[in-house]
Order: C-alpha cells, then sequence, then structure tokens
C-alpha cells in the first residue's frame, strides 16, 4: 500500500468510527442525549370523553341541565368545594334508594392541582372526536383524521420511540387496557417500517386477561419447571422456528427476552392466585370497570415497575345515554387517579421518583342529544366539528414539576392533545431524537417548552 | 488432354463433399437456473386467532371447539399484547385439562421414528426431512426428560404452526 493510499484508508477509517452510531449493549443505535427527569412516567387517558364544563370549569349541573348548582366533583385532582345540593354522583344509598348520594371520601390532602400543572384549555385539534383517534393521539403524538378502527397507528407510539431510542426493554412499557373493545389492543405499537413490533409495549386488559374469559382458557395454566421442562420446549421450538425461516413469519410477540416472557406469565398466574383470594390492590370504592383497571395497573406497577404506564379509563362514555352515570364515572376516575397517586407513592422504586400525566382523550358535545336519564338529566355525545369536544385539560405532577401552576386560560388555550408523546420524550432524554424523525404532529410540543 | 481439367473437377467436388459431408452432432449440456426451497416455503400466510385456536384445539383434544368456548379463547387471546405469551398460556392451560389426547411416553419412545413423523403431520401438516428426523430423533433418545407433552407443546408453539 502507497502512502497516499494508506493516509486515504486512514481518514476513511477514522470518519466512519466517528460518525456510525454506537451500537449499546441493549440493542439501540444512539445514547440518550438529554437529561432524565424522572424514572418512571404513568399516562393517565382520562375517562372516555369529558366535558370541561362538569370538569375543570367545576360548573356540576349549570351548563347541562339548567340548573343553577356548580361545583368540583373531582376534588383529588382538582381544588374547589363540592356540589352544595342535588347531589347523585356518589355511591348509592340503597336503604332510602337514592342514587348516587354519598360522594366518595377524598384520598388526596392536596390536590394533585396544586401539587404540579394544569394546563385548563388544551385542544384536541384535529380529526373526530373518536376514542381510537383520541387515545392514538395520546400514545403517538400524531392524529389520525382518516385512520378507522382495526388499524394501528401509522405514526409509532411513545413505547415505540423508548424502546428504540432509550433502550427500554419490552416489559418496561405496559399499556393497562380498559378492554380489548375500540382496537385498544392495537395501541401497543405502530405499522410503521422503520418501529413496528420490534419496539412494542405490552399490553394487558386485565379485566378480560383475569374476568371470565382468562379464568376459562388462562387460568390454572401449567407450571414447567424452567429449565427441566422450559429449556427443553424453547430448545425444540428454536429448532423448528429456525427451520422457518421466512422473514417476519412468526407468531406476533413482542420481543420480550425469555426471562421477561417468564415473569410475564409468572405476573398473570400471581394474579389470578390474587384474583382467587381477593386480594387483587383496588381503590377504597371499586364498583365500576375503571376502578378495577386502575387497581390493576397498580399490580402491574408493583410488580413490574415500568418505565412508562400508560392506563386507559372509558365509564365516562355512558354519558351517551346516561348524565348521572356519567357525573358517577367522572368522580370515580377522579377517585382512581387520587388513588393511583397515593398508591404510586407506596411503591418503592417509583415513589417520588414518577412523573403522572392525566389528559382526556377528547371532550363532548356543548349540546345534550334527547336521551333523558331516571333524574331527568339530558345525555350528551361527541359529535365531529362540535368545538367542545376539542376542550380538553392536562394536568401533570411529579419530580421537577412546579407546583401550584396554571398555564393558559378559556381565551389563551395552551397545550395539544399530541404533546404527551414529546413530553414523555422529554422526561426520559429523548426528545430530541424523537423530533429528529419528523412523524409528530406540527402542533404537538413538549408540555415543558409550553411552560 | 484433358487430365488436368479432370483433376480439378474431381478436387472441386471432393471440397464440395467434404463442405457438405456429414457432421458429427455435438451436445451442448447446460444447467438451468433452479430455485430450491425449503418445503415449508409455500407456508406464508398467517393463521387469524380464530384459525390457530381451532386448529390448535382439534390437535389437543381431537374434537372441534364450541362456539362459545372460542369467542372467549379469542377474548383472552386479544388482551395479552405479546402473542407468544398468549399461546405459551393457552397451551399450558389445555395441557393440563384431563381431556387433552396425548399419545404415552412408552409410545413415544417403542418407535421414536414414526412418533415424529406423526407429529409432524398432525401439526405441520406434512412429513419432517431427514435432517430434521434425524435432529428430532437425536434429541428425544438423548434426553429422558423429553415426553410427548413437551414436544407437541414446541410444535403448536411454533412459528411454523402459526402460518399456513
Amino acid at each position: 500500500m502507497d502512502r497516499r493510499k494508506f493516509i486515504k484508508n486512514s481518514i476513511l477509517t477514522a470518519t466512519g468510527a466517528v460518525a456510525a452510531p454506537y451500537i449499546l449493549p441493549s440493542g439501540r443505535l444512539f445514547a440518550q442525549t438529554g437529561y432524565q427527569m424522572a424514572e418512571h412516567v404513568v399516562f393517565v387517558l382520562f375517562a372516555g370523553g369529558v366535558r370541561q364544563q362538569e370538569a375543570v370549569l367545576r360548573r356540576y349541573l349549570a351548563d347541562s341541565q339548567n340548573e343553577d348548582i356548580e361545583g368540583n366533583i373531582m376534588y383529588n385532582m382538582l381544588e374547589g368545594a363540592p356540589p352544595p345540593d342535588k347531589i347523585a354522583y356518589g355511591r348509592d344509598d340503597v336503604q332510602n334508594n337514592i342514587i348516587g348520594a354519598h360522594p366518595i371520601d377524598r384520598l388526596l390532602e392536596v390536590p394533585l392541582e396544586n401539587q404540579g400543572v394544569l394546563f385548563p384549555e388544551v385542544r384536541f385539534a384535529k380529526g373526530g372526536a373518536g376514542h381510537f383517534n383520541g387515545l392514538s393521539t395520546g400514545v403517538s403524538g400524531n392524529y389520525y383524521i382518516t385512520q378507522g378502527l382495526r388499524n394501528r397507528p401509522v405514526s409509532p407510539t411513545i413505547f415505540e420511540y423508548l424502546r428504540r431510542f432509550a433502550g427500554f426493554d419490552a416489559s418496561d412499557c405496559w399499556f393497562v387496557g380498559h378492554g380489548i373493545g375500540g382496537s385498544r389492543p392495537l395501541l401497543n405499537h405502530s405499522d410503521h417500517p422503520s418501529f413496528g413490533r420490534r419496539y412494542g409495549g405490552n399490553f394487558i386488559a386485565p379485566l378480560t386477561t383475569f374476568g371470565a374469559p382468562g379464568q376459562a382458557h388462562f387460568m390454572d395454566f401449567k407450571n414447567y419447571h424452567p429449565e427441566t421442562e422450559w429449556g427443553v420446549i424453547r430448545e425444540m421450538r428454536n429448532f423448528l422456528n429456525n427451520n422457518f425461516t421466512q422473514e417476519g413469519l412468526e407468531i406476533p410477540h413482542l420481543y420480550n427476552t425469555p426471562d421477561e416472557e417468564n415473569n410475564i406469565k409468572e405476573f398473570v398466574r400471581l394474579m389470578f392466585e390474587k384474583v382467587k383470594s381477593g386480594q387483587v390492590t383496588l381503590p377504597p370504592v371499586n364498583d365500576n370497570n375503571d376502578l378495577k383497571t386502575i387497581g390493576y395497573a397498580v399490580e402491574v406497577m408493583q410488580y413490574f415497575k415500568p418505565k412508562l404506564t400508560v392506563v386507559d379509563l372509558s365509564d365516562i362514555d355512558v354519558c351517551h345515554s346516561n348524565y348521572t352515570a356519567y357525573l358517577k364515572n367522572l368522580h370515580r376516575a377522579d377517585h382512581g387517579v387520587g388513588f393511583l397517586w397515593r398508591e404510586i407513592q407506596r411503591i418503592p422504586g417509583m415513589q417520588n421518583n414518577t412523573i403522572m400525566i392525566v389528559m382526556p382523550e377528547h371532550g363532548r358535545d356543548e349540546a345534550p342529544n334527547p336521551i333523558q336519564d331516571e333524574n331527568d338529566w339530558f345525555a350528551y355525545d361527541h359529535s365531529a366539528g362540535n368545538i367542545n369536544t376539542r376542550r380538553i385539560f392536562t394536568l401533570m405532577v411529579g419530580p421537577g414539576i412546579d407546583a401550584n401552576l396554571k398555564i393558559g386560560s378559556e381565551e389563551n388555550p395552551i397545550g395539544d392533545a399530541s404533546d404527551i408523546t414529546p413530553t414523555i420524550a422529554n422526561i426520559f432524554g429523548i426528545k430530541e431524537r424523537v423530533e429528529a424523525e419528523g412523524l409528530l404532529d406540527g402542533n404537538a410540543m413538549s408540555l415543558f417548552d409550553r411552560i | 488432354m484433358n487430365t488436368p481439367t479432370s483433376g480439378k473437377w474431381a478436387a472441386s467436388l471432393f471440397l464440395l463433399l467434404l463442405f457438405f459431408s456429414c457432421k458429427q452432432e455435438q451436445d451442448v449440456y447446460g444447467i438451468n437456473d433452479l430455485t430450491i426451497l425449503p418445503v415449508n416455503s409455500e407456508k406464508d400466510k398467517p393463521k387469524t386467532s380464530s384459525q390457530y385456536i381451532s386448529i390448535l384445539h382439534t390437535n389437543l383434544f381431537q374434537r372441534a371447539i364450541s362456539p362459545n368456548r372460542m369467542l372467549e379463547a379469542l377474548r383472552a387471546i386479544e388482551s395479552i399484547g405479546d402473542k407468544q405469551i398468549a399461546y405459551d398460556i393457552l397451551v399450558s392451560k389445555y395441557m393440563n385439562d384431563g381431556d387433552v389426547v396425548l399419545p404415552s411416553e412408552e409410545e413415544m419412545r417403542e418407535d421414536v421414528e414414526e412418533f415424529i413423523r406423526e407429529t409432524y403431520k398432525r401439526f405441520l401438516v406434512r412429513s419432517p426431512t431427514e435432517a430434521e428426523l434425524t435432529w428430532m430423533r437425536n434429541f428425544i433418545n438423548s434426553r429422558p426428560n423429553v415426553t410427548p407433552e413437551l414436544v407437541y407443546f414446541a410444535f403448536a408453539t411454533s412459528n411454523e404452526h402459526f402460518h399456513y
């Protein structure tokens, strides 16, 4: 090799060494570049379509049923006195046959609003106010104006960004779904060719897994010995799979490692034991599916201590046909969020090290539909094009989050439904990498940047 | 004298005959490109969950699953995101059912080769290749803790069984 060629090759090699991304032990290509604000994030997709009027505006019946009664029925999250009259959102007084007569005791001494930052007027800016659009915007930072149900999000979800850019394991990321309806099981990863299942988060719909379907087909599943039996199964299965090497043709798994797979199976087994013995962690009041889902989400957090947990609540959607039940479920969703925050502070490792974000997936109509309930109160839908469906709020609390701060107002809305993905990326120090992909909505911005 | 002329004619005739004379045909052999695919290469479509469960149930219980149980099983599977884990648990549950139909260990060890052929046919709807047969036979013969149940489990939760 002559001198000129040697120098040229040396320069090329050096350039390649500098430019080539590092392949880290976790398999990711890039190291986190930013400061990590907390080790855990819990994102609550709050409740199934909430009207601002009964939530942050604390108007109770005043803006919905022509009754001049205001008040705050979300007193774990928001500051303010409860309604003085016509109490119908609590627990039923069975003896006297009064629906919702007894409000649920507050769990948090200081409402979350006073512990963190409230964005009271956030906009769900694009597309129809449908649950799937709302939920997928929440987890992917992008709107889906034309996409229907039965499809995965087109843009990567926050799970995929975190697994690819922050090197999170599959079991670091959980979507705890209220159920399996509304394409919820498709929200744990997108179909994006550069991301997708390889970087998906784990999904569980606990009321189904541990309810009747799971009890019939999962409960008491055989406990194989991890080495003498599972070892044999895995060795044979690996042989069979290696002889079936067509690219991408595999059982759609999420690249949990064998240890993670075993862990998840043991969690499922443990939960069935708890179900049988009535020991599942549940909020003090747990008379709807949202509250039970939150209980199971706490179980997931206690067991896995995930870095990201997304919980989706949905019972408020009963507002399509029953306004009283809507109030009761809104009150319960607040109870559930208060319980969740209290339990997080009791989990070693997550305590004082978790940021919680709460955001409804969309709002509801301003005007009612004709359906009346037992109190003669009118129900509300969430219709395409109704401006009230675009009004939502976002609440953020945890270490490093300013306390008692309110950003924006009705006259000056600040925040967008697509903000949560860049916000979570910001918390974990990968915001620049996520933004550089160019797959977020144009409105999307980290809430910290909005502050 | 016409001898020289005759000689020229004869020479011309000889050359002409030589030119058109019979030639020995030469065979030219070539090789056509042929893509050799694995025996399972035509299985490129994933089964739906209902197809998978239906076939699995029939293979393990030798009878079809009822519509109600199918619906429940589908819901259970859908409630867990990682389908390998979901199917592993489902098969583990079925293996704990007293009605599951499995060959005995004695039957398996009595004729390992026949057991392997039958298992491939049952789950993968094909015969094993010689290489597969050899590997499986050696694996089973060298490990006393291999049971028909574990073999069935591995086949039932393999990627090939999930495709058709």
